[in-house]
């Protein structure tokens, strides 16, 4: 069964439908990229299913859960509305670090908030704080960066940086890790340290949603590709597929656009 | 000169008694102010468009009004039109006006730097908060109120070296603060008379406390250098 | 849109201003309708002060060298009213500008500061019988003294006065070049400082503040230029007048006043 499932959705800003029935799905382990041009509405899909916009249609299902449905309001509380948009983690394009924490803090800052709504919270305070550290550590560590735990992100290059923010997604352990143009904010040089990372979460079999301008790397590292046009999916398909056999005049326009 | 020196114990003395008024008003201003300041900017902001627009209202009617002018109304107005004096006797009386008048001048005047603080945080920091999970509480105490103190400092820092100067204003309300004090030995008291050099001596208290505020807030913004905003 | 906001917030800010204005302008002009004026006796003795509104002025209410206590011909004479009351005297510091809001405020109860009473004083307040002359005198540097000894051979010297004081009043009449200035000090402190000629002030404060011996050894006082009288302020219908004039002649039949006077050199100026 697929781990996220999203089916028709729509999002208008004033009178400009920006998206006009969106509907795709992804299984568990798989890396899916979203391509296409500026104005195409893939980064306003990415900000409807982490809730950063809220979908004026739609239904989006993680891990059989129903995380959001248009037809039937949601009568959660505000910490259960949290506790599902956990399930998905999202990585930004400006890193969005907060910069009066260090490294260690901006990654353990949310574990530590969420674990004081645990019931033994009190009880074992240090030990849940250790192990939110310990993990921390690793992830840090996986990401090339135990040497700068202390530094402050203003210390950081842009690549250090979103790393660091990659594993502060990661630190609360969602079930799929969306990215919104991780690469766009670097400078070219530095791009690759990102899809390096981002290719070995790959090799692991984390569940990936990329919205991407880089299409050799998303040809490379993507299961599935979709590719977005004014609203709407005009096609989608194997990364192979897609790339060396388009079907569609928009895409082979895009794909040849991208060429010259 | 050796008038002078008969003169400076007295003069001294009272001066002291009217700096320590001028510093009562000035730190139960912050005291107030700096919260109210806060609430105020939460009001302007709010999605409730009568609420901010009636903040905001008199946000502009107290920042477009002199202080002096303030300070009369809150003071006599009780007493004009309801007949009822409401600030109580005495010197402390008028403290309290005083008090009152101020918190509400600068709570306003904070309230507008406060804002623009936190306006001026990158909407992303708001996102990056929300995707994980932290509530609209803890986006605020433990991401944005930081960033927004580092950014008010400098402007905070003015507003308040203006507030320890303006405290003289509540003179009007016969506050006995320092230029009271000292302004009294012109027309004679405590048996000096025609003396103006105690006004002007006055001017040593504002620049020495305005002078301890400065290094006070650069320290401040030496401790939060280490991070960009 | 936005200009609708704009109109109807600017008619809010008149909806209020107008009210505000409305309620002091109405009270103002029309001060029997203060609850006071059913008695403004039983206030006083309810709340159990007497409220005197002075000013820092030797020799009528002043704070010796060291001490922070009331003394002089007025604060004596007013503690040993507000004992005959059966309440507390306490005296309060003013801007003599805000005087009559004070009074109608209710912030003080009466202003006792050798105070001259003028058409605007007795227009403002309800006032009791004069018990002090005054006189407007001409203050001179004290080398010059000899020159200026009557109001013809003054006619041309610069005058400070005190901005809506008696002095002023007199200077204006005589047609006199004035510079206004804050209060009667400062105008010593323009004729010691050689920024004016000359100033007019109260020859009682005179006496207290100017020649040999005084803060302003240099400079002396010449010629008188009007007679006037003091007189202590109360609120507009206020029955506590009465009760004063009573009490002022009787400190005046057995003595009370007399001893005061000599306490602070005034007798010469009582009015019995």
């Amino acid at each position: 069964m697929a781990i996220l499932e999203v089916e028709n959705i729509h999002k208008s800003f004033g009178k400009s439908e920006v998206l006009k029935g969106i509907s795709f799905s992804l299984e568990k382990g798989n890396v899916l990229s979203v391509i296409g041009s500026s104005g195409s509405g893939k980064t306003t899909l990415l900000r409807c299913i982490n809730f950063l916009e809220t979908a004026d249609v739609g239904r989006i299902t993680v891990d059989g859960d129903t995380i959001f449905d248009s037809d039937a309001p949601s009568t959660l509380s505000a910490r259960e509305r949290r506790d599902k948009q956990l399930k998905i983690g999202l990585v930004f394009q400006q890193f969005n670090l907060f910069p009066q924490y260090n490294v260690l803090d901006n990654v353990t800052l949310a574990p530590r908030l969420r674990a004081k709504e645990r019931a033994d919270y009190k009880q074992n305070k240090k030990q849940i704080i250790g192990e939110i550290e310990v993990k921390a550590k690793e992830l840090l560590d996986k990401m090339g960066l135990s040497d700068k735990l202390d530094h402050y992100p203003c210390q950081l290059s842009g690549g250090q940086q979103q790393r660091v923010s990659i594993a502060r997604a990661m630190a609360l352990e969602p079930k799929i890790l969306f990215f919104d143009e991780p690469t766009s904010a670097l400078d070219p040089e530095l791009t690759g340290e990102i899809l390096k990372v981002i290719r070995e979460l790959a090799k692991e079999h984390m569940t990936m949603v990329i919205v991407t301008h880089e299409m050799t790397f998303a040809k490379e590292v993507s299961d599935h590709i979709v590719f977005m046009d004014r609203g709407v999916i005009a096609e989608e398909g194997r990364a192979q597929d897609l790339f060396e056999n388009p079907q569609s005049e928009r895409l082979k326009a895009f794909l040849n656009n991208l060429k010259n | 000169m050796t008038q002078f020196f008969q003169q400076f114990p007295v003069v001294f003395q009272s001066l002291n008694v009217g700096f320590l008024q001028t510093l009562k008003l000035f730190g139960a201003t912050l005291l107030g102010a700096l919260p109210l300041g806060l609430l105020i900017s939460f009001g302007s902001m709010s999605k409730f468009k009568p609420l901010s627009i009636v903040t905001r209202l008199i946000v502009w009617v107290v920042r477009g009004t002199p202080l002096m002018i303030q300070l009369l109304i809150i003071f006599f107005f009780p007493g004009l039109v309801w007949g009822k004096p409401i600030w109580g006797g005495g010197e402390s009386g008028r403290f309290l006006a005083a008090t009152v008048a101020f918190i509400l001048n600068y709570a306003c005047y904070f309230s507008e730097i406060y804002r623009g603080g936190i306006q001026s945080i990158p909407v992303g920091q708001h996102e990056a908060a929300q995707v994980l999970g932290l509530s609209k509480s803890q986006t605020f105490f433990r991401v944005v109120l930081l960033q927004v103190v580092k950014r008010i400092v400098p402007p905070m820092s003015n507003e308040i070296i203006t507030l320890v100067k303006d405290t003289s204003l509540a003179r009007i309300i016969a506050l006995q603060e320092i230029i009271w004090a000292g302004q009294s030995f012109m027309k004679g008291s405590h048996g000096i008379a025609g003396q103006i050099w105690p006004l002007f001596f006055t001017g040593v208290y504002y620049l020495l406390f305005s002078g301890l505020l400065t290094i006070l807030f650069n320290r401040l913004e030496k401790k939060l250098d280490y991070f960009k905003v | 849109m936005n200009k609708k906001l704009i109109a109807l917030v600017l008619a809010a800010v008149m909806v209020v201003a107008c009210f505000a204005l409305a309620a002091c302008g109405g009270k103002t002009t029309d001060p029997t309708d203060t609850p006071s004026a059913d008695s403004d006796l039983a206030y006083i003795k309810d709340k159990g002060t007497l409220v005197i509104g002075i000013t820092d002025f030797a020799p009528m209410d002043f704070q010796k060298e060291g001490s922070e206590e009331w003394v002089g011909f007025d604060a004596d004479l007013a503690k040993k009213f507000a004992e005959s009351l059966g309440v507390k005297a306490e005296f309060q510091l003013i801007e003599w500008d805000y005087k009559t809001t004070e009074l109608d405020g209710k912030t003080i109860d009466c202003v006792w500061n050798g105070m001259t009473l003028t058409e605007e004083v007795k227009a403002a307040m309800d006032c009791s019988k004069a018990y002090l002359n005054n006189q407007q005198i001409v203050i001179v540097p004290a080398d010059k003294a000899a020159d200026y000894q009557t109001a013809e051979a003054c006619k041309d010297l610069q005058f400070a006065v005190e901005n809506g004081s008696a002095g002023e009043e007199v200077a204006t009449e005589l047609g006199f070049k004035i510079t206004e200035v804050e209060n009667q000090a400062s105008a010593l402190q323009e004729v010691a400082a050689g920024t004016c000629d000359a100033a007019i002030i109260d020859s009682l404060m005179a006496g207290a503040m100017v020649g040999e011996g005084t803060s302003y050894a240099n400079l002396t006082y010449t010629v008188g230029l009007n007679n006037e009288e003091y007189g202590v302020g109360f609120r507009k219908g206020s029955d506590v007048v009465e009760v004063f004039n009573a009490f002022l002649d009787a400190a005046i039949a057995d003595g009370t006043v007399d001893a005061i006077a000599e306490t602070y050199d005034v007798q010469a100026a009582l009015i019995k």
